[in-house]
């Protein structure tokens, strides 16, 4: 019960934020609709018990993708970025045209159409008993999964990072005239 | 186990009764209990941020040799609510260029971020909202809506002061978030978990238990955390977001009334919030000196003032701190943290973990006596 109100105020604060992200004209506000949005998703892993990857999701992407995201939209010029791309109709969300519309729509039935019969038979063999109020901790699994299954993936992706910085500090070191 | 406060609760006789008191639904109990205690936590903490404006006041009168706040009340205690009272009736002003949406979200933003974290600090070991498997994590995480707030409060003003003291704090957050998160996974290391239950936990019994005393290195993490703390709070001397001589007021110089009242509180409370960590991840949180294993009502109630007392003494030193030390400049700020506070706390964690492995997770008083 309580985890059930939860979750859907969890799944309408995704929603509804996914859906401000598309309809209003100014990037900033898009910017914020997208916070809410991604707070949203936490929830949601909340929800299904996986504390990890909810604060994770917080803490990257609240603290991290979005305010860089403002940044960049402020440095380059935010109210500059007010969309004149056209509507479709006249009354739909203005981010987009008729061809990212289309496109976007193909993707979607792609997607629903390659994973009905999964989502098919989640959706029907879910009952409600199996959500409880506590949870195991994942952080033990998660950690030992890292460094012993997942060390490859988890030292490459450092690799990547570490590349990332020391290409950001080489852009912006100041250079002898 | 995530333990949370209705489970605490659910030992207890009485929640049966209570239980019954709603018709044997325990998700509307959860709901009502939660409900009650938000807003008793709440409620105390946006009382203790208002009683920090009056601290502050005050204390900094005393070091500068004056009264302070000394009419409303006695000795002034409810200058505070005056300021309540008056911020409320004030003409809600907004530049005329300004960023309607974002002008209004900022300040809840900022608040919003500052009451989350209340829901994971532990004030003794029953009364915690929820102590979570990845507690201090969460607050860590949570904590940084307050920079989306001050940029967001910077940008919508669309005025330069605005803009440079929104552009100055979330930079500095962002910065001071580093050092104070790795000081902070040293003690995560040590206690094995990232639950304030289980950090607190493993302080328990006298104070040399406690993690600053653990090793060396913690009592030099101790430190990076609290400078870092104090900058992450944009309290003076790392004060550069609202330098009131270069920036008039910074990100809020265009708020008036309630909505500058909104982003001061959400200050004080994110300084009571810091204090409160601190005091639970390196002073031992709401232990007592003697070990007691009863788990009581009056125990709980001992351990509250603990922590209160050990949060509040930290509140006073910040306080303090303030009124001591002039401004960095921005260079000398970013130098403080990259060139100096990070490798410092890097060289902690390094340091903890060849400790834990070393002594095999033994402090350094254990080791001395013979353990």
């Amino acid at each position: 019960m309580f985890i059930h109100i939860l979750f859907i105020l969890s799944a309408t604060l995704t929603l509804a934020g996914a859906f401000g992200v598309l309809a209003t004209k100014n990037i900033m506000h898009s910017c914020i609709f997208l916070l809410a949005s991604l707070i949203g998703i936490a929830g949601l892993y909340a929800t299904m018990g996986a504390d990890f990857v909810a604060v994770t999701q917080i803490m990257v992407y609240v603290g991290g993708i979005v305010i860089l995201m403002l940044f960049a939209v402020m440095l380059t010029g935010g109210k500059d970025f007010v969309s004149k791309a056209q509507n479709l109709l006249g009354l739909a969300p203005s981010m987009g045209n008729k061809f990212t519309y289309s496109m976007g729509l193909f993707v979607g039935l792609v997607f629903v159409l390659t994973n009905a019969k999964l989502l098919w038979s989640v959706a029907f063999s879910m009952s409600s008993n199996e959500v409880t109020e506590a949870y195991p901790s994942t952080v033990n699994e998660l950690g030992h999964l890292l460094i012993k299954d997942h060390v490859l993936a988890f030292e490459l992706s450092s690799v990547l990072l570490l590349g990332a910085l020391v290409g950001a500090a080489i852009i912006a070191r100041p250079r002898k005239q | 186990m995530n333990q949370t406060l209705v489970s605490y609760l659910s030992q207890y006789t009485f929640f049966d009764s209570l239980l019954a008191l709603f018709g044997n639904n325990q998700g509307v109990l959860t709901f009502v209990i939660y409900l009650v205690f938000v807003l008793i936590i709440v409620g105390m903490c946006a009382t203790i941020g208002g009683l920090g404006t009056y601290a502050e006041r005050k204390i900094s009168a005393d070091l500068q040799l004056r009264i302070g706040p000394n009419r409303v009340g006695p000795y002034g205690l409810l200058q505070f609510l005056a300021d309540g009272v008056k911020m409320i009736t004030k003409e809600d002003v907004m530049p005329n260029s300004a960023d309607k949406f974002l002008f209004y979200l900022a300040p809840l933003l900022a608040l919003i971020g500052v009451f989350a974290t209340l829901a994971v600090l532990p004030f003794s070991s029953g009364l915690a909202m929820a102590d979570l498997n990845v507690g201090i994590f969460y607050l860590i995480a949570i904590s940084s809506l307050v920079g989306v707030a001050v940029f967001l409060g910077g940008y919508a003003s669309n005025s330069k002061w605005s803009m440079l003291g929104g552009l100055r704090g979330a930079s500095q957050i962002i910065s001071y978030e580093i050092p104070v998160t790795i000081s902070i996974l040293a003690i995560t290391l040590i206690a094995g978990g990232m639950s304030f239950g289980t950090i607190v936990g493993a302080q328990k019994g006298s104070p040399i238990n406690w993690f600053i005393f653990h090793n060396p290195f913690t009592f030099i993490g101790f430190f990076v955390y609290f400078i870092g703390a104090l900058a992450e709070t944009n309290r003076a001397p790392f004060d550069l977001p609202e330098a009131e001589s270069e920036l008039v007021s910074g990100y809020h110089t265009e708020y008036t009334g309630m909505r500058f009242g909104f982003f001061a509180l959400a200050e004080y409370i994110e300084v009571f919030v810091v204090c409160g960590v601190g005091a639970a991840l390196f002073l031992g949180g709401g232990n007592l000196p003697l070990p007691i294993e009863i788990d009581i009502i009056p125990v709980q109630l001992a351990q509250f003032a603990i922590f209160m007392t050990k949060a509040l003494l930290l509140y006073y030193v910040v306080i303090w701190v303030r009124w001591t030390f002039p401004r960095l400049r921005v260079d000398q700020l970013m130098s403080i943290c990259w060139k100096y506070l990070t490798p410092i706390a890097i060289f902690n964690l390094v340091g903890c973990a060849i400790w834990v492995v070393v002594f095999n997770g033994h402090s350094v008083a254990q080791i001395l006596g013979g353990h």
